[in-house]
């Protein structure tokens, strides 16, 4: 029972954290990035490829490596099209994740690249009767310093408030002389700090990458950003938390029948959107007044 | 030399072009009306001079410097701040970060701190909610904090899009009182309103804009000629420029 608890909490930190990383870079574009999850791909391809050096330069160099992975898309695609209709953006996207998945296969190959990052995570722990992975441990951990760590910084500092303002209404926040090319191009880093921490805990639990690597818990994170409340940071990582603790929630009870787990999961989400279509979180005390 | 010296300005949005003729002259420390019907082009004017409207033709020069190609982060650091209209402010930050932000386009980074507090002096009202959700605030209040949030930059120009918009008259009373001695302190203003003798009560000047032309100027005894004011806001008779 422990252990299914904790992995429901590590699951939800590891949605969470992708989830959050999609509403950084929705919050202040607008822009709905399927292309996150060929970040999540090129952090666990860089991880893979460079776990010789030892671990610590082998998680610096997937962490800066994709943070400038995710700068050079704004750069090259996303900041030419800031006037763009939303679907215009999507389009583009989706392209940017295309094109990423068979430069991947050009350069690692289209069959898994497998690779041992961190094998003391996955043994146990035990306590008296129980055993706990420790991969469950160090995900939840890991969730939960980078989560507070992201918390601190948009709650805390001046550039978290003007991400925060620029999520809420872009045009003012410029009006006010919030630097539209700063606030962007932090969200986008931050973005790809957090994809490379997921890229961590999959590889880590996968021991192989394939370009399609960040395909499924990109989609799965998405879905977290939309029942979490679009445009709110804190509705994005609760909803990735509920989608992923709910994922592993209903692994467990299924049992033989977890095919149908993610049958149950949208079941669930449309049950959410009906009630609360905003999301999760939309502020019912804000209203319009006179 | 003009503070803010607009002429032939045109702007709109993609194809279809709404400002066909702006010019405005603003000296330090003036305050200038701005009045038309609905759909005249008023906030499009405003908004081309602050830089969040494209402008297509025409010269914008603020303190003597071209802003026509600049990005509005760049022109409130100069000195020019616009409350657009419906207030725009952040309503799930407090009245507190709200100010925060203002402080954003402060062209002088020290004393931002003293800078609120000053604010906070000429909007009393703001001070019991400084840690309240700004959503939570009234209509006035938030009308207020727009213009707080504005000031806090210290603009030399401070331009108001409709502060009256869906204001009672006491709070519209309020909100225009403190207009003028926003203005005794040195800072120039244009305000944009559709009701005329509202802003020609405190205004020295006010023009017209209708379908997109700056059609007319006023000075604040032609409130008194209704016939005068009925021509140049409805457009029946002769241009008054």
């Amino acid at each position: 029972m422990i252990q299914t608890i904790l992995d429901a909490l590590s699951y939800g930190g590891l949605y969470g954290l992708a989830a959050l990383g999609i509403g950084l870079v929705f919050g202040v574009m607008r822009l709905v990035n399927f292309a996150h999850g060929e970040l999540i791909a090129i952090g666990a391809y860089l991880l893979i490829v460079t776990i010789d050096l030892g671990l610590p330069i082998s998680i610096s160099i997937a962490v800066t490596g994709t943070a400038i992975l995710a700068l050079l898309m704004e750069f090259s695609v996303f900041k030419r099209l800031r006037l763009a209709e939303p679907s215009v953006l999507l389009i583009a996207s989706f392209g940017v994740s295309v094109f990423l998945q068979r430069l991947y296969e050009v350069i690692f190959g289209a069959l898994p690249l497998s690779g041992q990052i961190a094998p003391w995570m996955t043994g146990v722990i035990e306590f008296g009767d129980t055993t706990i992975t420790r991969g469950s441990l160090v995900t939840i951990g890991l969730a939960l310093v980078l989560l507070g760590g992201m918390w601190f910084f948009i709650e805390k500092t001046t550039l978290g408030l003007q991400i925060r303002a620029a999520s809420s209404d872009f045009q003012t926040a410029r009006l006010l002389g919030v630097r539209s090319n700063r606030v962007i191009g932090a969200a986008f880093v931050f973005s790809g700090v957090l994809a490379a921490a997921v890229a961590f805990v999959l590889v880590t639990q996968r021991g192989s990458v394939d370009p399609l690597f960040g395909v499924n818990i990109t989609i799965l994170a998405l879905v977290g950003t939309v029942i979490g409340g679009l445009g709110s940071l804190q509705g994005a990582a609760l909803g990735g938390f509920a989608v992923g603790t709910t994922i592993s929630l209903l692994n467990s009870f299924l049992g033989n029948y977890r095919i149908y787990t993610y049958t149950w999961l949208f079941i669930l989400v449309i049950i959410v959107l009906l009630v609360r279509p905003g999301g999760l979180i939309s502020n019912k005390a804000v209203k319009e007044r006179v | 030399m003009s503070l803010l010296n607009v002429e032939d300005l045109q702007a709109g949005y993609g194809k279809v072009q709404v400002l066909f003729n702006g010019h405005i002259k603003v000296e330090p420390g003036e305050l200038v009306g701005i009045v038309g019907p609905n759909g005249a082009g008023k906030s499009t004017f405003l908004g081309a001079i602050a830089g969040a409207v494209k402008a297509s033709h025409g010269t914008i020069e603020f303190g003597g410097e071209s802003i026509r190609s600049k990005n509005p982060e760049d022109i409130v650091r100069l000195g020019l701040a616009l409350v657009p209209e419906g207030r725009a402010i952040f309503t799930d930050l407090t009245v507190n970060e709200n100010l925060r932000l203002g402080l954003t386009g402060r062209r002088e980074k020290s004393g931002a701190q003293k800078a609120i507090e000053e604010v906070i002096d000429l909007f009393p009202v703001l001070i019991t909610h400084r840690n309240h959700q700004a959503g939570l605030l009234s209509g006035g209040q938030q009308q207020q904090l727009a213009i707080a949030r504005a000031l806090v930059s210290e603009p030399k120009l401070l331009m108001l899009d409709e502060p009256s918009l869906g204001l009672s008259p006491t709070v519209i009373q309020d909100v225009f009182g403190v207009l003028n001695r926003i203005q005794d302190q040195g800072t120039a203003i244009i305000v944009v309103e559709q009701r005329a003798h509202l802003v020609m009560s405190i205004a020295a000047r006010t023009l017209v804009i209708r379908e997109g032309h700056v059609r007319a100027t006023l000075l604040r005894e032609d409130a008194q000629d209704e016939a005068r004011l009925a021509a140049a806001y409805f457009g029946t008779g002769e241009d008054l420029e």
